[in-house]
């Protein structure tokens, strides 16, 4: 018996659809997706030519194309469950793909000209793909979505090791080649952002037609049941994120914004993920940490002429931010909802106007702290390039390991805190606070605890934050960035691990890589952000508590309506709660 | 042998001019199971409230196995106390498990840099409190879906792991606040069962209920809360035939309807069944 998601429209319609889709979709691939040649330059993939002219010139985004038909094709003829949900998704990386060349082509040709005819010179590629892959989601719905598959192979614990080994790997791959999409933006390289897009849009598609055959949560239940091997692996996979193709400073430099953003944004998500503590001004400790760190690290023009071990340095920062966390939490026993928002954000700005006019004369107003030095361990600078293992990694790279392990570190707080006695506690507080009480929680200790915990958090980061960036600036803590923060936590989905990361870095990557979309850079940004929110409001990695809150389905993914009833529940056991047998 | 839990004596309750609670006493054995019944707005929420040190009362105390009790709910739930709501209130996307070990949260003792470590005093404390929980969830009988978002659970089974989670914090007296409200006959029984089961655990249990049929099977006393003030306390079958009680539900019968009900029954039997044909 199969039960559809979404019943078929035309099933006879559907192998038709689905075959001529994905052959539309290669053949796009293939022809020639430029009439001319853009005025910043060659378009990448060879945009101007077909391939009869020239054969070998199937790469970039037309290999990207050419990858999801051949996918498309071969699964419209294999039996394989979940096919609709698979063709669904490589349609859409199709659509996804296309639509982002086109779009980019056509801007920058100057009109529709330059994606149709042009004198003389036709250029249908662009075109042809979009409807093929139009026409496979069509293809799709015509054959009826099906509910999501639960994948259930059973393996032992070698076999399994080697699956996650390679799953692992995978993603490391797939993180380098994300990071690295399109390259390096700016004036050499107009077409960074589009080259990016297209790439999201292709590992977009991909990834979901994998989750579509169930092969995400399979693999994502598989790490849970071998926890400790799973995040060992993690760990190294991170750590050798320099050996692969993103081993360049500037990609260890982004690679390390972001593991800094990550950390801060898993400080915030214990107040707002889960004590549900709407903190408008967090970014205030990450800047607390930073001029602590600052102060105490030797820098020329600190307030203390004192050069503290980095480690030391670090320590302070985060007691001393954790403490500014509780005087922040005090008044949150009195006021909830709008009015803690208010709060938090008139502290918030306290510091950053202190910061600016050099209150308290630590900051040093708006010259900002610069040159501090940077952390020394062992004898090596981490701004020095240094050698592993007989290969030569760029400067930098010692800071991409520090924050990796800050990340590590954090994360396994995170973790900790969150399946314990204060974590339900929290999590209580956040569902109805009024029966947390009465349950016998003392709410006003848990809330500043929430906040004290954050802010430490934040306080550490903040002292990595002031060495690699070696400038303290009042700048650095406005309150946008309080709200970039809020939103990765939101993005990436309220309460849990990966989506905090996920969130920081798909938030500060896109302005990176989007730069020379310069002035709509903003804008599109926000409106990736609404349209996001309105698809999937419950983030993009979410708790499966809060799945079932914002998005109406059940913690197998599906939809609660489509639910038969509460007997035929699959068991499950409690392996996932820790209760090892 | 029963001695005396839960001692309300004279409480009073006004906001600003409103007289919520007049001079109201209770007392609880620890083997007994009382019933507060009243028609609405008769103030026995706002006694529970009084109870369970979400308000403090303006006058009179309240005494738990002698000792005072704070005005303070979590310090209430600590000292034996807990309590289910009128309007169920679970935390509706935490699973059923994960409700009932916050009731747990009273007797455990875990500070925050145990929980950040999880060292093994740790992961004893909590295998505890699972196992404990888990008890309490067969006990309600939940066990099937105790991996169940609390959301997803049908009205009845709700009600049950409120219970089950007022229970966890392992009280010597329980309030439950219509704990019947919208059930079926059938689950009105089963629950009726489950308050039994409770009391034969050595809880003392305080039931408000609008459905006299359920308090009078169910209850060893029962008080009678009227506009504030209690009207009539005592067994259910005194309770149940005292007249005030009868016109504080009903209304007083006018002098007319009186007499026509006392025609209705003067009347002889094949009468009144030739009225019918």
């Amino acid at each position: 018996m199969t039960i559809w998601m979404r019943e078929p429209d035309r099933p006879a319609l559907a192998v038709p659809m689905r075959a001529g889709g994905a052959v539309l979709a290669a053949v796009g691939a293939l022809l020639s997706w430029a009439t001319f040649v853009l005025n910043d330059g060659p378009y990448p993939g060879k945009a101007t030519l077909q391939f009869f002219d020239a054969p070998l010139a199937v790469e970039s985004f037309r290999q990207q194309v050419l990858l999801l038909a051949v996918a498309a094709l071969v699964i419209t003829f294999v039996p394989i469950r979940g096919r609709g949900r698979i063709l669904r998704a490589l349609g859409w990386g199709v659509i996804a793909v296309s639509a982002v060349n086109l779009a980019f082509i056509g801007f920058n040709g100057g009109g529709f000209g330059a994606v149709t005819v042009f004198s003389g010179s036709v250029a249908f590629g662009g075109v042809v793909a979009l409807a093929g892959g139009i026409l496979i989601v069509l293809g799709a719905y015509a054959g009826g979505i099906e509910v999501p598959v639960h994948l259930e192979i059973r393996l032992n614990r070698y076999v399994a090791w080697a699956v996650l080994l390679i799953a692992f790997v995978g993603l490391l791959l797939l993180v380098a080649a994300t990071l690295t999409a399109g390259g390096q933006g700016g004036v050499v390289n107009p077409y960074a952002g589009a080259m990016f897009l297209s790439f999201l849009g292709f590992a977009g598609g991909a990834l979901t037609a994998l989750a579509g055959a169930g092969v995400t949560s399979w693999i994502s239940r598989l790490s849970e049941q071998h926890r400790p091997f799973s995040i060992v692996v993690l760990l190294v996979c991170a750590l050798a994120l320099p050996f692969t193709g993103a081993g360049t400073e500037y990609w260890m430099t982004v690679a390390t914004n972001i593991g800094m953003y990550a950390a801060t944004a898993l400080g915030l998500n214990v107040v707002v993920g889960l004590a549900g503590l709407l903190d408008l001004g967090y970014v205030a400790f990450l800047g607390i940490g930073a001029v602590v760190a600052a102060n105490v690290s030797g820098a020329a023009v600190a307030a203390f002429d004192i050069h503290l071990p980095f480690v030391v340095a670090a320590i302070l920062s985060a007691v001393v931010a954790g403490c500014f966390g509780a005087v922040v939490g005090s008044p949150t026993l009195r006021v909830r909802g709008d009015y803690l928002a208010i709060v938090t954000l008139a502290f918030g700005e306290i510091f950053v106007r202190s910061a600016q006019n050099d209150i308290g004369g630590l900051t040093n107003g708006s010259n900002a702290i610069p040159s501090i030095p940077a952390i020394t361990m062992f004898g090596t600078g981490f701004n020095e390039p240094i050698e592993v293992l007989g290969r030569g990694l760029p400067s930098g790279v010692l800071y991409y390991f520090l924050v990796v392990l800050l990340v590590a570190l954090v994360m396994a707080m995170f973790a900790n805190l969150k399946y314990s006695r204060i974590g339900r506690a929290w999590i209580a507080i956040r569902e109805d606070e009024d029966v947390a009480k009465a349950m016998g929680i003392r709410t006003g200790r848990a809330k500043i605890l929430a906040f004290m915990v954050g802010a430490t958090t934040a306080g550490l980061a903040g002292a990595v934050f002031a060495h690699k960036l070696s400038t303290v600036s009042y700048e650095s803590f406005r309150f946008t960035e309080s709200v970039t923060l809020l939103a990765a936590v939101i993005l990436g989905g309220m309460g849990t691990i990966p989506g905090a990361v996920l969130g920081a870095a798909v938030l500060f990557v896109l302005p990176e890589k989007l730069r020379e979309f310069s002035d709509y850079r903003l804008m599109m940004f926000g409106l990736a952000l609404v349209l996001i929110m309105r698809f999937r409001p419950q983030g993009l990695l979410p708790d499966r508590h809060r799945r079932a809150e914002l998005a109406g389905e059940d913690v197998e993914g599906r939809k609660l309506d489509e639910q038969p009833t509460l007997d035929v529940h699959l068991p499950r056991g409690i392996a996932t709660e820790g209760a090892g047998e | 042998m029963s001695r005396t839990v839960l001692e309300a004596s004279g409480v009073s309750m006004t906001f600003g001019g409103l007289v919520a609670l007049r001079d109201v006493s209770l007392t609880l054995d620890n083997d007994q199971i009382v019933g507060l019944i009243g028609p609405n707005g008769a103030g026995k929420t706002t006694f529970f409230n009084c109870l369970t040190g979400l308000y403090s009362p303006t006058a009179g105390s309240v005494t738990l196995r002698g000792n005072r009790l704070p005005a303070n709910p979590a310090l209430v739930t600590a000292a034996g106390v807990a309590r289910t709501f009128q309007n169920i209130r679970l935390f509706p996307s935490m699973t059923v498990l994960e409700n009932v070990l916050v009731g747990r949260h009273v007797r455990m003792r875990q500070g925050p840099l145990a929980s950040l470590f999880h060292g093994p005093v740790f992961r004893r404390g909590e295998a505890a409190a699972g196992e404990r929980a888990m008890e309490l969830i067969e006990f309600v009988g939940l066990t099937k879906v105790h991996d169940e978002l609390a959301r997803n659970l049908p009205y009845g089974d709700q009600r049950r792991l409120e219970i089950a989670r007022a229970l966890a914090t392992d009280p010597t007296v329980m309030l439950l606040d219509e704990p019947t409200a919208g059930m079926n006959p059938q689950e009105t029984d089963a629950a009726r069962q489950l308050i039994f089961a409770i009391r034969d655990t050595g809880v003392a249990v305080v039931v408000i209920e609008h459905d006299t049929k359920f308090i009078f099977s169910l209850c060893d006393e029962v008080s009678v809360l009227v506009q504030g003030e209690l009207l009539v306390s005592g067994t259910p079958d005194q309770v149940r035939d005292d007249p005030r009680v009868i016109e504080a539900y009903l209304g007083k019968p006018t002098d007319e309807i009186e007499a026509q009900i006392q025609a209705v029954e003067a009347r002889p039997i094949n009468e009144a069944e030739g009225d019918q044909a």
